[in-house]
């Protein structure tokens, strides 16, 4: 990773119908050859900025420059620096891999000589080389997302975009893609960004994390900074009953040795319905917005009703709006403090627990990781983030077809 | 907007269309014998109890509607699969690489019209086995002509479907677009039914319908006659509405599709 930036962002900003700031007014700068992570929970922006960054979406103010190029000045110089691996699948899975390699080469004007060299050289690099002429519908989810990354590295960006490299995939290809990306990174020095809702995969591969929440940074550091920013330990107490969680809360923040307390999320408590509708408009197309709304009405979503029965409650309940007073740590169980020296002061908070008369479900110490960052930077917990509706039917539907479906 | 174009762009996406049309076999398969299966029984059948039409079988004057007719379905569905592009997601790799849209949409729209019409041949192939057109010199000559006409009809209508899948960016209006767009376009080109016998406010109807003339264009090369509603000069008059109609529906879609957002 050398000192020079690659990327430089100005106070970019997307507002949506004159209202939603999907972005607002984010500065930041990508060294070359480093990977650099968007953390944040769906609809925080992420994919709006990377859209902006690849000319896809014009800014409503701000710029950027990649590689040297304005964003809005030289929209096609800057596309020539970049590959974009999106969120959704976009292969043609009517042709083979090598068909969707050669139409991606040809795209950005590459002779045939040269394509038939890159061609090769990529399908052996991520290792699809025996697959290379099979219809990629006949291929699974890790393949596809390879053939994906190694489409995006055929005309040698300097850049690459990877749009939620691993969503839907299970771990064990989770693992490997990550091992692609890595050594992606270090062969061919290719400055990554890719955007994540998964803790453990910024923190596996990325040198620097950037956590960015309703359109803003909250954060910028490398993840062992960033986890040691929360001196102390992390103390998780889950109680019997929420009615112990206000008491025990202002008990415990008079003690000087909690440095800061969160309420954890329920299981089930989830975003508000002003937070839903604001990612709701944050998307752009893509989805039908009106086709999923009427579906849900008629508790029939996604066309295919193959949503399962408690997403749909959940969806028919946000769409009725019983569920928009519901504060975000109402039902919850669950407090997060973060202590000096916790393993000293576990008996301590027994004792105060005990006197208060509450019941203690159980007790949990660790040393802070990036979801407790997440935790503590934005006051929600990432794990718990179900992200708008529409949001959920898209991943439904990436879900399926990662698992070796249409897509 | 001026884009410049990018023939290594558009010949790509041209390319693609012409594959992916390669390789659904079924798709070919059955929409020729959707066709012959009209030519067989609709013009066996009513050619039966139909006495000639100005001196031609029922055979002959249905054979070039029906080629319109894949030219018209094949065409339109080739334009608005811009839907499924977007939906499922390969649009967006065209739209992220450094060439224009109107690169892209030239490239769609020839590969549409160029599928299109690799069916209209087929039919037309098929149409003659059958004997709807009488073998002289001069069918060979009009067959060429024919062919560049389906180029010409094919073109727009691939453009009116850009706009309209442009337009729609959602595939649930699927079934209105078939029964509101293509069937009414389909019914009035004058297939079934020569047009100076019906009543007038239908003759109004079917003259407004831009595929008419398309029809009318493949009569006149295929049987050397078009209507006696349009004169003599009816093939200049039609040549000119389906060349009117091309440009204006490729301005649509390419304006549509270059609005349009990812």
């Amino acid at each position: 990773m050398s000192e020079i930036s690659i990327i430089e962002v100005k106070a970019l900003t997307k507002v949506f119908d004159d209202k939603v700031r999907a972005v607002d007014g984010i500065s930041f700068n990508v060294k070359e050859g480093e990977i650099l992570g968007f953390l944040g929970p769906n609809g925080a922006g992420k994919t709006t900025t990377l859209n902006m960054l690849a000319t896809l979406l014009q800014p409503t103010s701000g710029t950027a420059t990649v590689n040297g190029h304005d964003i809005l000045q030289e929209p096609d110089a800057v596309r020539r620096s970049i590959g974009y691996v999106f969120q959704d699948p976009t292969l043609d899975i009517e042709l083979t891999g090598r068909e969707n390699l050669d139409f991606h080469g040809r795209l950005y004007g590459l002779k045939r000589e040269v394509r038939q060299q890159r061609i090769k050289e990529i399908l052996d690099l991520v290792q699809l080389t025996d697959r290379a002429d099979d219809l990629v519908k006949t291929y699974s989810g890790g393949m596809k997302r390879r053939l994906e990354i190694a489409r995006g590295l055929l005309h040698h960006p300097k850049v690459l975009f990877l749009d939620e490299p691993t969503l839907g995939l299970d771990p064990q290809t989770r693992r490997s893609i990550w091992e692609h990306i890595q050594r992606l990174n270090q062969d061919k020095n290719v400055t990554i960004i890719l955007t994540t809702h998964y803790t453990e995969e910024a923190d596996y591969l990325c040198q620097r994390i950037l956590i960015i929440d309703f359109g803003k940074i909250v954060a910028l550091d490398a993840p062992n900074e960033l986890k040691a920013s929360l001196e102390g330990d992390i103390v998780s107490l889950i109680f019997k009953d929420p009615a112990a969680i206000g008491k025990m809360r202002s008990l415990l923040e008079g003690k000087d040795w909690v440095r800061r307390i969160n309420v954890v999320a329920s299981a089930d408590g989830h975003v508000t319905m002003g937070r839903m509708m604001q990612m709701m408009r944050g998307m752009s197309g893509g989805v039908d917005m009106g086709g999923m709304l009427s579906g849900v009405s008629s508790g029939n979503i996604g066309g295919g009703g193959r949503m399962p029965k408690d997403v749909q409650q959940i969806l028919a309940q946000d769409m009725s709006g019983k569920n928009s007073q519901r504060d975000l740590d109402g039902g919850s169980k669950s407090l997060n403090l973060l202590v000096d020296d916790g393993g000293h002061r576990i008996p301590e908070i027994a004792k105060l627990v005990d006197e208060e008369g509450v019941v203690l479900e159980s007790v949990e110490l660790h040393k802070p990781t990036l979801d407790d960052v997440f935790l503590s930077v934005t006051g929600r917990n990432i794990r718990d983030e179900r992200g708008s509706f529409t949001e959920m039917v898209r991943r439904h539907r990436i879900v399926q077809q990662a698992r070796g479906g249409r897509g | 907007m001026v884009q410049p174009l990018s023939g290594q762009a558009i010949y790509v996406v041209l390319l693609r269309e012409l594959k992916r049309y390669w390789r659904a076999k079924a798709r070919i398969i059955s929409s020729v014998a959707q066709s012959f299966f009209f030519l067989a029984i609709f013009g066996l059948g009513i050619g039966g109890f139909m006495q000639g039409l100005g001196g031609i079988n029922y055979l002959s004057y249905l054979a070039p509607g029906i080629i319109g007719m894949g030219l018209l379905f094949g065409s339109v569905f080739s334009g608005v699969s811009v839907i499924f592009d977007r939906q499922f997601g390969f649009m967006k790799e065209m739209l992220v690489a450094p060439v224009s849209r109107t690169s892209i949409i030239v490239g769609k729209i020839l590969g549409g019209a160029a599928t299109a019409s690799i069916q209209g041949i087929i039919l037309m192939v098929v149409a003659g086995i059958m004997g709807a057109f009488t073998p002289t010199i001069t069918l060979v000559a009009g067959a060429l002509a024919a062919i560049g006409v389906m180029v010409l009809i094919t073109a727009g209508f691939v453009g009116l479907g850009v706009a309209i899948g442009s337009a729609l960016n959602d595939f649930h209006a699927f079934q209105m677009l078939s029964t509101f767009v293509m069937w009414p376009l389909f019914m009035l080109s004058g297939v079934f039914f020569p047009i100076d016998v019906v009543p007038l406010p239908l003759q109004i109807a079917m003259l407004l319908d831009p595929m008419f003339y398309g029809v009318e264009l493949l009569r006149w090369c295929l049987l050397g006659a078009g209507t006696p509603l349009l004169g003599p000069l009816g093939w200049v008059i039609s040549l000119g509405v389906v060349s009117g109609f091309n440009a204006l529906m490729i301005g649509l879609g390419t304006y549509l599709f270059s609005r349009a957002q990812v």
